[in-house]
């Protein structure tokens, strides 16, 4: 008996020409691919403001107006995720005979070769990345050590490059392939599925990964969205991100002797709640949208902030610091800018939905203002500091 | 052509190496954890998914009458790529024992209904393709 030789090992490995299923091709995978494409660029999009909305950068100041506009952009950048799962697989599929491709035999295509299947595992790498690290990002689950926000922006990055590099080598066949009909040629070697038959397949897919789980941003479908991480329901009927126990603020939060304190330079004031509760109160319905693609309005009623500021002589467009007493959770302290304080929706609430809030929903009080990613409408609020 | 193909691989190449620059601060506990999503994810597919994928169609086509293939293929399409899109839910991680306003939903029941439910209209459709179609023509 005699060790096995290269040559037969190579053998065993099937080529590309052992892939039978007709369905597979250009015309297919273009398709697809232009569908991903596109559902790729509008993560990229969405993702790329959920950072300028977390800190607007100087040359592009973010505003209150319009109210709901986090609150789509946010829903939109998850439910296309979600929704680019059947997308990418299905990608996957139609190119999976050309991974067993084999190298060239002259120099120069060996190296353009490489240097084609690098790009290709990176785009692929980087793309099942984003994914699986949105979903799970979306269900709290963090079984790694890397900073979620930090990195998922950073590979986005690799991977829309990475993807405008498989454009550019690929666009003649991606040419060739929208231009060619969707109709197969005569069936040769197989009776799987046709190109057509595939094609509604993954738009059914993906269009049934989208509702049935976008009625966490989108009330009507809260009903049909059966693997929503969220149904909308909650303690007064809003789901909650961070609970008071989670955030470390329960015992501060529900003490008697709890006041507000106000400072603007040297001037400051303190109030409790009782006393923020006689001052003119303001009801607005406005939406928390949280990060994590789930979002639902509610109506809150409270102090407006220009209000509160104006008690220690602070003018209304001032830029306010506010702290929680929340001892847990890297956002502590937000920080409001003058555009939203100038708003006069822009709330210290006491009340959601017509009752007092609950402590998972910020008793004594929180933030609430228009346009604002929900992780920065602070809860649990034991400080508003005006900048001067 | 040349000049839009020429555009896009350098602008691919620029934002590429601005997401490695994005990384230039990451610990490397925190890199290695990416490095090894990234590749994890790369493996668990094309050692793993694809490969399932295609020896369950080589058995499928050994065992189903040539006509229902087309139909128990699609069908599969439809419930495999659901099942890993809904994989976060029905993995039982995540979440926190204090919040019940996350994850509370019966996420099982529904993909059993969601399987159940594909199931028997790929079921359908094929018994209708094969009584319109008549019997199959090898004999």
């Amino acid at each position: 008996m005699r060790l096995p030789r290269v040559e037969d090992i190579e053998k065993r490995i099937p080529r590309p020409e052992d892939f039978t299923a007709r369905s597979r091709g250009p015309a297919t995978t273009a398709r697809v691919g232009t569908a991903l494409g596109i559902a790729f660029g509008i993560c990229f999009l969405t993702g790329l403001w959920s950072h300028f909305q977390y800190s607007s950068p100087g040359w592009l100041p973010i505003g209150p107006n319009p109210a709901w506009l986090y609150r789509v952009t946010q829903g939109t950048h998850v439910a296309t995720g979600i929704a680019s799962v059947p997308l990418l697989l299905v990608k996957l599929w139609s190119v999976y005979p050309r991974f067993f491709l084999r190298p060239p035999k002259a120099r120069r295509d060996q190296l353009l070769d490489v240097l084609e299947r690098a790009s290709i595992g990176v785009l692929v790498a980087a793309a099942i990345f984003q994914l699986t690290s949105g979903l799970l990002n979306i269900v709290q689950w963090y079984p790694w050590e890397f900073s979620f926000r930090r990195t998922h922006e950073a590979v986005a990055w690799v991977a829309i490059g990475a993807l405008l590099v498989h454009i550019a080598v690929k666009l003649p066949v991606i040419r060739e392939g929208l231009g060619a009909s969707v109709e197969d040629e005569t069936p040769v070697h197989s009776d799987g599925p046709s190109r057509r038959a595939v094609l509604r397949g993954v738009t059914v897919a993906s269009g049934l990964a989208l509702v049935l789980t976008v009625g966490q941003t989108v009330p009507f479908l809260r009903k049909v969205s059966v693997f929503g991480v969220r149904d909308g329901g909650g303690p007064q009927d809003l789901p909650v991100n961070r609970t008071a126990r989670a955030a470390g603020a329960t015992r501060a939060a529900s003490d008697p002797a709890f006041v507000l304190q106000l400072k603007a330079g040297g001037r400051s004031m303190s109030l409790t709640r009782d006393e923020l509760a006689k001052l003119p109160q303001r009801t607005h319905r406005l939406p928390i949208a949280c990060v994590e693609g789930w979002s639902r309005n509610a109506v809150w009623t409270g102090v407006a902030v220009q209000d509160l500021i104006a008690l220690v002589g602070a003018p209304s467009g001032s830029t306010v610091i506010v702290r929680s007493m929340q001892t847990r959770g890297a956002f502590r302290t937000s920080e409001l800018p003058g555009d939203f304080v100038d708003d006069p929706r822009t709330l210290l609430a006491l009340e959601l939905n017509g009752e007092p809030l609950s402590l998972d929903h910020g008793y004594p009080c929180r933030i609430i203002a228009p346009n604002r990613p929900g992780v920065l409408q602070t809860k649990w609020v034991r400080e508003l500091e005006v900048r001067t | 052509m040349r000049l839009v193909r020429g555009l896009l691989l350098l602008t691919g190449l620029g934002f590429g190496l601005w997401g490695v620059w994005l990384m230039r601060d990451f610990t490397s506990e925190q890199l290695v954890s990416m490095g090894t999503f990234l590749a994890g994810g790369v493996l668990l597919h094309d050692a793993v998914i694809a490969p399932v994928t295609v020896l369950l169609g080589v058995v499928a086509a050994r065992l189903l009458p040539g006509r229902t293939r087309s139909v128990a293929a699609i069908a599969f399409l439809v419930w495999a790529t659901l099942t890993v899109a809904f994989v976060n839910v029905l993995s039982g991680q995540g979440g926190k024992p204090d919040n019940d306003t996350v994850l509370h939903r019966p996420y099982g029941l529904s993909w059993v209904v969601m399987t159940a439910l594909i199931a028997a209209i790929a079921a359908t459709v094929a018994y209708r393709r094969r009584r319109i179609a008549g019997p199959p023509r090898s004999r």
